[in-house]
């Protein structure tokens, strides 16, 4: 019997990943209306593009940890099934040695080194971002290449794999297309979820720091404005500041809304994202039983 | 384990000859930035000047360019200005970076030593509170949502719709929301908006902040709830209740106040989980027993969250806040010691966490 196709309306009410979606992009959507209603112009477009490359670099990352992990998994499990035993030893080695060093310090270390490149002109525009993304990926993708492994090794002592191979088809199309496309892929979008929220923290934080605590040696105005680097700013600052005189002056509470409206919507688009993208992954996770 | 063990002790070894290498034999100073100069005025930069505002000195490597380089006076003249300009930006820079530039000594090694402590205490307390808080949530939100499944079921021929039910479940939504917030809150940004308030620059302060902020508690505790559902889903528990292990999550104590069968509120509290008699105390042993293996990423992240408060609120006299200030100043060598240290306790937060894997895979795996 053919099933009824869901409604747009009822798979946002009945799915719970859909559903955080919608609210994350009318949450997004309210406060902008807001903000062009209450605050001014130039801060508005400081915002607008904190906002904007902070999603275009975190959209960068998943991307990247998405090229890297395929690769460096495909290239593990051919060096074991070869019986290429140094290869596949040394690139064990090194996945653990970068899995050994917190991702803060190595991404806060290489948007040094970024900030510098930057300050001599070696690189600038669009380059800046692409090179963000990728080194933020090299701290990230460690967990993904764990996922695909699993995958690969839990579908290898199945029956379907050597009936595959006897069949002749090669394990490189078992691999890729069988394994990871047709049998993983939910799994590894819903990673992919995970990532992008990863992304958006670490992201935050580092330019957040990065503007506190090194502006004077790190020039940050070459380096894109991002949500971090915005809450980082003076006035953003005092905005949360008065956040706390609110926790003991409710009646400060409405002045909250207009005067302190640039560091209050940073640091709402900042928690606001990182909840619904939790959210947004939990919520596929159970829609697919994951 | 002997592979892995090997494989840890490998990759501290590595590691270490590589920073300690970099530190002791690296020279540092040439990466200090300098002004733009031409390759002459460059080369020459070392000539020995006492005084760069010395005129009769400007007019002796004046004389002395011409000797040696005749026929090219104008060339002169400027490379010998560059050469003084250059001797004022080093003889400026050095004036301003005096009292920041440290290079790493015995002394130094000490207070690093002190803040390196503090860190591994905070961080310990932090991970022992993490570790109890998670198990603690996702079993208390296990039970729960198995005492309600088992109510509805129970008052299903009759249900009773009450306004006020209605009412205490919004409110009861709406604060979820707003515990999640606090929960997904980076450190920095529940820490700026009370600081006003109150002082968040003391160790308490900042064990508090490891424990509720970046969504650490959040996302681990709905891991452990993951892997208990997938757990009850499996056959063994309906093995279990064919051998008469007690199913019920809402079932009362007995008449003589025998908790066998029961989960309480201080079963679920207790640091150490046992619900004796039960089914879901195999449940949890084996979702437990999932859970040690992600412990290793969940300390990495942790250690993530801690440097990212120290860092982020500049709260001085700590290990993280002291690297940050350090590579302001480009004192290097101090900061890769930091680093190595950082490296260390991840290091070996992994070998205890396998050790532990190992030692509780030996009891369920033949």
């Amino acid at each position: 019997m053919k099933t009824e196709k869901r409604s747009f309306l009822l798979s946002i009410f009945l799915n719970k990943d859909h559903r955080w979606a919608m609210i994350w992009v009318l949450g997004v959507a309210v406060l902008g209306i807001w903000d062009i209603m209450f605050l001014n112009k130039p801060a508005l477009l400081r915002v607008t593009n904190g906002f904007i490359n902070t999603i275009i670099i975190c959209l960068l990352v998943v991307i990247f940890t998405l090229i890297l992990s395929w690769g460096l998994t495909l290239g593990l499990h051919f060096f074991q099934y070869r019986k290429i035993r140094s290869g596949y030893i040394v690139l064990t080695f090194i996945l653990n040695l970068v899995r050994s060093v917190p991702q803060i310090i190595g991404v806060l270390l290489s948007y040094v080194i970024i900030a510098a490149l930057i300050t001599r002109g070696w690189i600038g525009g669009a380059g800046v971002f692409v090179l963000m993304a990728f080194c933020m990926s090299v701290f990230i993708f460690m967990e993904m290449v764990d996922l695909m492994r699993e995958r690969i090794s839990h579908f290898t002592k199945l029956d379907f794999y050597n009936a595959m191979k006897v069949c002749g088809i090669s394990e490189k199309r078992i691999i890729n297309s069988d394994i990871l496309w047709k049998n993983s892929r939910i799994h590894i979008f819903n990673k992919l979820i995970s990532v992008f929220g990863s992304a958006v923290f670490l992201q935050c934080s580092v330019d957040f720091i990065i503007s506190v605590g090194l502006s004077t040696g790190v020039n940050t105005v070459s380096m894109p404005v991002t949500l971090g680097s915005l809450l980082a700013k003076m006035d953003s600052k005092q905005d949360i500041l008065a956040i706390g005189n609110t926790l003991f002056n409710p009646g400060y509470l409405p002045q909250l809304f207009m005067q302190h409206l640039q560091g209050l919507t940073v640091a709402f688009l900042i928690v606001f994202s990182l909840f619904c993208i939790y959210s947004i992954s939990n919520g596929y996770a159970e829609r697919h039983r994951l | 384990m002997k592979s892995k063990l090997t494989e840890h002790i490998l990759g501290l070894i590595f590691v270490s000859i590589i920073l300690l290498s970099v530190i002791f034999f690296f020279d540092f100073d040439s990466l200090q930035s300098s002004s733009p100069a031409s390759s002459e005025a460059q080369l020459l930069s070392g000539v020995p000047i006492t005084n760069v505002n010395d005129p009769f000195q400007q007019q002796l490597l004046q004389n002395v360019m011409d000797i040696y380089y005749p026929g090219h006076k104008d060339k002169n003249i400027k490379t010998v200005r560059e050469i003084f300009r250059i001797r004022e930006d080093q003889f400026n820079q050095k004036l301003q970076s005096s009292h920041v530039h440290e290079k790493l000594s015995l002394s130094k090694l000490l207070d690093l030593a002190g803040m390196y402590l503090k860190f591994l205490v905070i961080y310990v307390i932090v991970m022992v509170l993490t570790y109890y808080g998670v198990q603690t949530i996702a079993v208390w939100r296990f039970v729960s949502k198995k005492r309600l499944f088992e109510h509805r079921l129970a008052h299903e021929a009759n249900p009773q719709k009450v306004p006020a039910r209605k009412i205490s479940r919004f409110l009861s939504s709406f604060f979820k929301v707003i515990a999640y917030m606090i929960l997904f809150s980076p450190a920095y940004v529940i820490a700026y908006s009370i600081r006003t308030e109150f002082n968040t620059d003391s160790s308490i302060f900042m064990i508090l902040l490891g424990l509720i902020s970046n969504g650490l508690l959040v996302m681990y505790s709905n891991k452990f709830y993951a892997f208990l559902v997938a757990e009850s889903r499996k056959g063994y528990v309906e093995a279990g209740l064919v051998k008469n292990l007690e199913y019920r999550y809402s079932f009362p104590k007995d008449r003589h106040g025998n908790p066998c069968g029961t989960i309480d509120w201080k079963s679920i509290v207790r640091p150490v989980k046992q619900f004796k008699c039960h089914i879901f105390d195999h449940i949890f042993r084996n979702a437990h027993y999932q859970y040690l293996s992600t412990i290793k990423e969940q300390a990495s992240f942790l250690i993530t969250g801690l440097i990212i408060i120290e860092m982020a609120l500049n709260i001085h006299g700590y290990l993280n806040y002291e690297m940050l200030r350090q590579l302001l100043y480009k004192n290097y060598d101090i900061v890769l010691t930091i680093v190595l240290g950082i490296f260390y306790t991840v290091k070996f937060t992994e070998i205890i966490t396998d050790f532990i894997v190992h030692r509780e895979s030996l009891k369920y795996e033949n």
